[in-house]
């Protein structure tokens, strides 16, 4: 049995976000990643919370924080990601916009970790790399502490081409 | 009042505030060669309150003008909610009411546009200010206090529907245009924004 631990503490996030220049954390709170949300909600320096009641209005505040010059990251769910197919389609595809997604992976059987989601049961988890393989956005799986780097690198390729990235938060983000 | 007319109110005195249209407006303020700073939500109906919070957030010291449809409105009603939660002074929400979808096509009824009543749900939303206009005069006289009072603001503007066109689609390919605009609006609203720093 391997002895892999699936969680990435959300210390470990707001370092990676902090180092990526991110200054507003805009979501529709997600049960994966609540150990992140509880931290920002309890208030991080340089980093302002956007609440949104939607994905679609998500990544549509991002997209005007982008324009002016600001750094966003749109924190959602899988559930909310299938939710705003259109709009990413839109802001971020046909209009080349630079959105970066924090996404978990809501519903994943924890004997899928360290396993390919498209073994799970379940649609929830499985459907969303075929979805984001299906739209040509690029992302990134983020399962233990040394996928952090991932964060870095799906900045980067935003930044560089002007694309949506998706950061796949896969496992329940820690409360440290 | 028509949607012309409105918009020219609306673009006369928007200054140098950021404009942020989506569908019959966006045409409207194309005739009247509206320009930076200026983005348009489209193809993507219900985007531009959110496109607009994010452009107010971010510059907080220059005014942020939305002009939305009806039904694209009906789409993301909870934005209004979100708009309110961060109570944006800079932000001005105006929502061309006229009771159809695919306007002056073929005039398709919006929903619940006997009885919905749009600046009643920004108020009880959380929007600080909500005004109703439907004749040219008025909007016009009130249109400096709409804009310079703090936000935000909601304005339901009441227009005339034009006569719709029958077989229209037949005849009319959507232009290339409207799948790459958005994209390069965008940069250029960000350059303009670097050209122009705090409002």
């Amino acid at each position: 049995m391997s002895d892999r631990v699936f969680n990435i503490p959300a210390s470990g996030y707001l370092d990676a976000l902090r180092r990526n220049g991110v200054d507003y954390f805009v979501t529709v709170p997600d049960w994966v990643q609540l150990g992140l949300h509880v931290r920002v909600e309890q208030g991080v320096e340089g980093l302002n919370l956007v609440r949104c009641c939607n994905e679609d209005q998500a990544v549509c505040v991002s997209a005007g924080l982008r324009i002016a010059g600001a750094r966003p990251v749109t924190v959602v769910q899988n559930q909310g990601l299938y939710a705003c197919v259109n709009t990413i389609r839109a802001v971020g595809l046909d209009a080349a916009m630079p959105i970066v997604f924090l996404v978990g992976q809501f519903g994943r059987e924890f004997s899928n970790f360290g396993h390919d989601p498209s073994q799970s049961a379940r649609n929830t988890v499985k459907l969303l790399e075929p979805v984001l393989n299906a739209l040509g956005v690029k992302f990134w799986r983020l399962e233990d502490e040394n996928d952090l780097p991932r964060i870095d690198e799906a900045f980067a390729y935003a930044d560089k081409e002007s694309r949506p990235a998706v950061l796949i938060v896969g496992s329940p983000t820690g409360w440290n | 009042m028509n949607l012309l007319q409105a918009c020219a109110i609306i673009e006369k005195a928007r200054k140098d505030s950021i404009l942020v249209a989506t569908m019959g407006a966006m045409f409207a303020f194309d005739g009247l060669k509206a320009a930076q700073p200026r983005i348009s939500s489209v193809p993507l109906m219900g985007g531009a309150a959110s496109l607009g919070l994010g452009l107010a957030i971010a510059e907080p010291r220059r005014k942020v003008v939305v002009v939305d449809g009806d039904a694209s409105l009906l789409m993301q009603l909870g934005g209004l909610a979100t708009v309110a939660d961060r109570q944006p002074a800079n932000f001005v929400h105006f929502v061309v009411r006229n009771g159809a979808q695919f306007t002056g096509v073929a005039n398709l009824a919006t929903p619940a546009e006997s009885c919905v009543d749009y600046a009643g749900l920004a108020a009880a939303a959380g929007y600080r200010r909500t005004y109703r206009f439907d004749n040219e005069a008025a909007f016009a006289e009130h249109i400096d206090e709409t804009l310079a009072a703090a936000g935000p603001t909601f304005v339901e503007l009441r227009v005339v529907t034009p006569p719709p066109i029958p077989g229209a689609p037949l005849k009319m390919e959507i232009p290339e245009l409207q799948f790459h605009r958005m994209g390069a609006e965008a940069r250029a609203l960000s350059t303009w924004l670097k050209e122009h720093p705090h409002g």
